[in-house]
């Protein structure tokens, strides 16, 4: 591994159109080992779609991205899994009809060799979901239970506890929280700040704007496909943050709001 | 302590109640179990021919096309997609093993060169399914059409014969230990279903990208080589199938296998499995079209009209769907 960039990540000059939309314009991101990057932006800003870029989920028209000083050219997600970075999405992308085990391993089944053919270890498969969950305290009774049959945080938890438990170096988390009772969100920050202390990288995309000073280093801001602001969060506000979001025009009212509500960093 | 005595109760909670809810997913297959036990009875008590080693064995052997080729359609619409055309492709194998056998072609190298034909006509079908997007039930429509229509090209629409002292006929008639080939086949062809569905990747990716095949691609599968794959199979499984029906009658006839789309997407239906994909059943589809052959061969033999077979088919897959979606409820949450 060349240690000469002291970046993890570095998006560089990251367009992609869709017809009439430009999506994404001349967008840059740059994320360091270990460090938790908060993306935010109102709906429509770009930032799932330059989440997707770096997980190989969407093929960006230009620009270019760096993972530790080396430039990839990710040109499926299974490009992106290999170079180790992981993604929740914010549809959690499960199999309803697939269990636990077999959510949680998608795309990489343990297998055994039997008569040199290739089949699914599903002992070992159950056998290590079941620690995977232990492991992130993630409560469910059955590996073998479809997902169909699981509440909107269990599945969730299933999304989150994937994406963390193959050793990534990159973990991207867009909404990770939506779902989520009040203990649950305590717990997946409570993950974004462990696997960060581990040196993984974290960008996470959310709407709550309290998780974001509550694990987040850094605070990138964007606004109809662009970056408009970077913030650190020793260094900025939720005021700041909500103007830079909602753009300059509705200032005055977005200020006065939080002002009201009184929830300084 | 109360932490504890909620994951105690939990399990112990979904053992108690695990018969039930095993019915409820499986609901499928256990719905077309119990028409097809039931359906068997009624022709053991109403006939004496019918539960008999040769009637049973004659069941196998006639079915034998229909349960190879619905094994490899359970793939199919497990993905969520359909293949039309595999009635054609069984015609047109079936002619050509008649033509390739009177040009004095070798039987091992005609059913070779079939199944690879069969084989190459899915993956282009697949190709355009996979590849371009096309729906797969346009693209299959189409070769329906386009491959029963070569066959009648080739044939000029007469039947042709192939020769009785051909080793070919070995496929279609011969007995081995005391079992027809044909049902001997469509054993190992079933049992090769059944693992490869339930036991590689590859059969999990077949249920995933029909739940969602977007995150079986994001989780770095190239879903479009599985979707390819199981068009191949289904090719090469009514290729299969047409050489056991020209070796079985002894002729090749491009009008042979008119409506058989049908029965087999008839025998995977009613085996439980789901046409918008996701949930698919090998087992189900052993029963399904296992309860359709039973159903044709107990009304000839209680000596009611043939005619009947389709009716009572088509009420039994509608009253078995019906029951899945009514009295196995909750099997499949509705969202």
């Amino acid at each position: 591994m060349t240690e000469t960039s002291p970046y993890r990540v570095r998006m560089t000059g990251i367009s992609k159109r869709y017809h009439p939309i430009q999506v994404l314009d001349d967008v840059s991101l740059t994320l360091r080992p270990g460090e938790v990057l908060g993306l935010v932006g109102d709906n429509g800003a770009g930032k799932s779609t330059l989440s997707k870029v770096l997980s190989g989920a969407i093929i960006p028209d230009a620009g270019t991205i760096e993972i530790d000083g080396a430039v990839v050219s990710f040109t499926s997600p299974a490009d992106a899994r290999a170079a180790r970075v992981e993604m929740v999405y914010q549809d959690l992308s499960l199999c309803d009809t697939v269990d636990v085990a077999g959510n949680l391993f998608l795309g990489r089944e343990p297998r055994r060799r039997l008569a040199g053919l290739s089949f699914l270890d599903k002992a070992r498969m159950h056998a290590e979901a079941r620690a995977m969950l232990d492991r992130l305290g993630i409560v469910i009774a059955d590996t073998r239970l479809k997902v169909e049959n699981l509440s909107g945080g269990q599945r969730q938890s299933i999304a989150i506890g994937r994406a963390a438990s193959f050793d990534p170096r990159v973990l991207i988390m867009d909404e990770p929280t939506a779902a989520l009772a009040v203990a649950e969100v305590e717990a997946v920050l409570d993950l974004i700040r462990a696997v960060s202390a581990r040196g993984v990288s974290v960008i996470l995309i959310t709407h709550r704007l309290q998780d974001l000073f509550l694990v987040c280093d850094r605070i990138q801001v964007m606004y109809e496909g662009r970056n408009v602001a970077e913030r650190l969060v020793s260094e900025t506000s939720i005021e700041e943050v909500v103007n830079l979001i909602v753009g300059r025009k509705f200032i005055a009212r977005s200020a006065g709001a939080a002002d009201s509500v009184g929830v300084p960093a | 302590m109360s932490d504890n005595a909620i994951k105690q109760q939990v399990p112990s909670r979904l053992v108690t109640a695990s018969w039930h809810e095993k019915a409820i997913a499986r609901g499928g297959v256990v719905s077309i179990a119990l028409f097809f036990v039931v359906v068997c009875i009624v022709f053991s008590l109403a006939t004496d021919a019918f539960l008999t080693t040769p009637n049973l064995l004659n069941i196998v052997r006639q079915s034998a096309p229909l349960l190879i080729v619905a094994s490899a359609m359970t793939f199919v619409i497990t993905t969520g997609g359909i293949d039309l055309s595999v009635g054609s492709v069984l015609a047109l194998t079936a002619t050509l093993s008649a033509v390739l056998l009177q040009w004095g072609v070798p039987w091992p190298v005609v059913v070779l060169a079939l199944l690879c034909l069969g084989a190459a006509v899915g993956a282009l079908q697949g190709f355009f399914v996979a590849y371009e997007g096309i729906p797969a039930f346009i693209v299959t429509l189409a070769g329906l059409s386009v491959i029963r229509g070569i066959a009648l090209l080739i044939t000029g629409g007469y039947s042709i014969p192939v020769d009785p002292a051909s080793g070919f006929n070995v496929i279609g008639r011969a007995w081995f230990i005391g079992v027809p080939v044909p049902a001997l086949i469509a054993v190992v062809v079933l049992v090769i279903a059944y693992l490869v569905f339930n036991e590689t990747a590859f059969g999990r990716y077949v249920t995933g990208v029909g739940a969602n095949a977007e995150a079986v691609r994001r989780a770095g599968v190239n879903t479009r080589l599985v979707t390819l794959g199981v068009y191949i199979l289904t090719g090469a499984a009514a290729a299969l199938a047409g050489i056991i029906l020209a070796s079985r009658l002894g002729s090749g006839s491009s009008n042979s296998g008119q409506g058989f789309e049908l029965d087999v997407i008839a025998a995977v239906v009613l085996g439980g499995t789901s046409l918008f994909g996701g949930r698919g059943s090998v087992v189900g589809t052993v029963l399904g079209a296992l309860t359709v052959a039973v159903i044709a061969n107990g009304l000839i033999l209680a000596h009611l009209s043939p005619f009947l077979t389709p009716i009572v088919t088509g009420l039994i897959i509608l009253v078995a769907i019906w029951l899945n979606f009514r009295l196995f409820k909750g099997g499949s949450r509705s969202r």
